[in-house]
């Protein structure tokens, strides 16, 4: 049990800045994700917090020692890794015992350790068998035993689920929760998928290229996303976003693109109070896309008619793409909702749940963003 | 993942397969492609007798043909009295196989190849134990050690490959007669160690860095050291190179005749290669004896390719890991 602290790391390749500035508190126990695209750093930061790189610059405090120069091994963190770099060589009791045969733990201790983990991830029918002979989910979990086995301060895990088909996937998102409720060791988990990090954390921080974009909880990311990069990054499909003005009119401030006009809703007014004649960004969510005539009738100033142009539906749900002006949205309705591809609807975007973004900074104008 | 228990990679195509090019166009194959299709129906691709293949045989054959026509030749003459091959080993007229001429070059009374072979035995197996130690310890240094003299010193081991053999001989007659090695398998030893260390180096580091990264640093995660992980990882995952430079160095060592002709001289010392010659005869060339005793030489050599074949084959190609 750990915390993890890390004071505005810096890590370069030559002219590549992998990762940048990058500070943050892990508590005791938690279960912390990092997401963001591929090549964002995210296995750098890893591979910093294991030991397995040195950083260019700023700290890395385990339960409050500094460990920039410490040895991997002595750090007392297990990794698992994407391909999970399993020893080939080694049947799977091998592969489980050889931290702790390194580490001189006493036979029998080892014995216990190594039959007690591959019965929590049911490997005991397994022990004498070799990678090559395992398929893709049990190497998965001969990767995870091999950290539980050592009874680290941290699990580093860096997309443990990516090789895994879609199903395994799912199962093994759940059992890797219920294992984290069992053992609660802190555990920095990452992975590319956006819907993974939602399922799977209780706080998420979102990168891109080597800088911390926004530290949140899953419904927070959501519904408060701090930049075009976040909101259109969580969620799926993602946000629809419309480039067009503020522009003044009677008083208010509206949002004005080709064939929609909208006004911004009172919520917005104070963010945006004398930005008249800024380019500005809307951004709304395709389930914040009302359809409904009744709800959309009490909202005369966001009004926008549309043309359907495909119907997706999902069972529960439809996902109606629109053609709106010159503007692509997806609306996200009920799937009883009759819609025809060629209806001309007249829809609303929800103005509790419009979101605005300064084309510039890229910054959402909602709130005050929260960086770290 | 499938690093030791790896199936061959090549299936040997059934035979009259290749008669058939198309045995897959009149029933098609499954859509899925996927499950098991009948041999049958299986299309297959690259199997065909392209003109690329049929050249490609046809070299590979004429190159085994090149070896193995001489090879028959000594055989032969190895084995059947004089009398039968004075119009060429090839006349099949009367065959008569006697191991009366292995006989004779095993026991022979100056140069007996029985002893020779003691001899090389003694010289060849340290001579490849020992340069494989070192060179694969200094191989894995090179990979992995961040210090500055690393890139030149390879660079240096690298040039040294290039120093040719009869350059050396009298500076190391010299130094090893000083260090009173001359007429001790030592000194040979020494000097093919030496000799092979730099292109071993080398070899191995290649070998070394073609083994995934992430497997040493799970091992460097779970406590082990730098010699721990070479020992308990690099080393067995390499198995096919080390067998791949034993095969190769114990062959070299085993053929060499230059160095040990520098180094030995005592006659009950001389190694194997260095006995043939002595066979030959005083007024007539005795070529039963002769070419019975290179074929009890080359034996051991192509005893090991044998029995390290499965490694060396895939040492030399190098295998890929997923
Ligand atoms: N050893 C390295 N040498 C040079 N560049 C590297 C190295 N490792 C990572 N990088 C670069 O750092 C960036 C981040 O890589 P990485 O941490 O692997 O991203 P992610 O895991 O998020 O996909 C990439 O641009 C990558 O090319
Ligand atoms: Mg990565």
């Amino acid at each position: 049990m750990a915390t993890v602290q890390l004071h505005h790391v810096t890590k370069q390749f030559g002219d590549v800045t992998a990762v940048h500035d990058f500070s943050l508190e892990i508590d005791d126990g938690e279960f912390l994700v990092l997401v963001g695209p591929s090549g964002c750093g995210k296995s750098t930061l890893l591979r910093v917090v294991a030991g397995l790189e040195e950083v260019t610059s700023g700290e890395i405090y385990i339960d409050d020692r500094l460990v920039n120069h410490v040895a991997p091994k002595d750090r007392d963190v297990a990794m698992v890794f994407q391909n999970y770099a399993l020893y080939p060589h080694m049947n799977v009791y091998d592969n489980l015992a050889f931290g702790l045969r390194m580490r001189r733990v006493a036979r029998d201790e080892i014995d216990r350790r190594v039959r007690q983990a591959a019965e929590i991830l049911g490997l005991a029918d397994l022990l004498r068998r070799r990678p090559a002979q395992l398929s893709g989910g049990q190497r998965q979990r001969v990767a995870l035993g091999r950290a539980i086995v050592r009874e680290p301060k941290v699990f580093l895990m860096d997309e443990p689920l990516s090789n895994l088909d879609a199903k395994l996937r799912v199962e093994m998102r759940t059992e890797l929760a219920r294992l984290h409720q069992r053992l609660r060791v802190t555990t920095i988990y990452v992975t590319h998928d956006q819907t993974e990090a939602m399922t799977m954390g209780s706080r998420i921080v979102v990168m891109k290229d080597g800088r911390i974009q926004q530290v949140a909880s899953p419904l927070e990311l959501y519904e408060q996303p701090a930049n075009l990069f976040v909101a259109g990054f969580i969620g799926s499909p993602p946000m629809n976003f419309v480039r067009g003005t503020l522009e003044p009119r009677d008083g208010d401030l509206w949002f004005a693109a080709a064939g929609i006009s909208i006004r911004v809703p009172g919520a917005l007014a104070g963010a945006t109070a004398g930005l008249g004649g800024h380019p500005i960004v809307l951004g709304v969510r395709p389930e914040d896309i009302l359809v409904d005539p009744e709800r959309v009738r009490v909202l005369p100033d966001h009004r926008v008619e549309a043309l359907v142009e495909v119907v997706e539906p999902l069972g529960a749900d439809a996902f109606v793409h629109l053609l709106a002006g010159e503007q692509r949205l997806t609306a996200r309705v009920p799937g009883r909702v009759k819609v025809r591809v060629g209806d001309r609807l007249t829809v609303a975007p929800d103005p509790d749940r419009i979101h605005l973004f300064d084309p510039a900074t890229e910054q959402a104008l909602s709130r005050a963003a929260t960086s770290p | 993942m499938g690093l030791v228990s790896q199936p061959a990679p090549y299936g040997r195509p059934a035979p009259g397969r290749q008669a058939t090019p198309h045995a897959g166009s009149t029933t098609p194959p499954p859509a899925a492609g996927r499950g098991t299709p009948s041999p049958a129906a299986r299309p297959l691709p690259g199997r065909r007798l392209r003109p690329a293949v049929i050249l490609r045989h046809t070299l590979a054959w004429l190159v085994g043909l090149l070896w193995i026509v001489p090879f028959l030749g000594i055989l032969m003459s190895a084995l059947r009295p004089q009398a039968e091959l004075i119009h060429g080993w090839w006349q099949l007229g009367q065959v008569t196989i006697s191991a009366e001429n292995f006989v004779r070059a095993w026991n022979h009374p100056t140069a007996p190849m029985g002893e020779g072979i003691r001899n090389s035995l003694l010289v060849v197996v340290p001579s490849t134990v020992l340069p494989l130690l070192i060179a694969s310890l200094a191989a894995y240094g090179f990979l992995r050690s961040r210090a500055r003299v690393r890139t030149p010193l390879f660079a240096l081991i690298i040039l040294l490959l290039a120093v040719p053999q009869q350059m050396v001989a009298i500076p190391l007659f010299r130094i090893l007669r000083d260090l009173g090695f001359i007429n001790s398998y030592a000194g040979l030893v020494v000097t093919h160690t030496a000799w092979a260390l730099p292109w071993m180096i080398m070899f191995l580091r290649n070998y070394f860095a073609t083994l995934p990264r992430e497997v040493e640093e799970a091992a460097l995660l779970d406590g082990a050291g730098r010699l721990q992980i070479f020992w308990h990882v690099i080393l067995p995952l390499s198995l096919p190179g080390l067998a791949s430079a034993a095969a190769l160095q114990l062959t070299w060592a085993w053929n060499d005749f230059f160095m040990a002709l520098i180094l030995l001289y005592e006659p009950t010392r001389l190694v194997a290669t260095q006995r043939i010659p002595l066979l030959r005869g005083q007024y007539h060339v005795d070529w039963g004896i002769l070419t019975a005793a290179s074929v009890l030489t080359i034996a051991v050599p192509i005893l090991v390719f044998a029995l390290l074949q499965r490694y060396y084959v895939r040492g030399l190609i190098g295998w890929t890991l997923k």
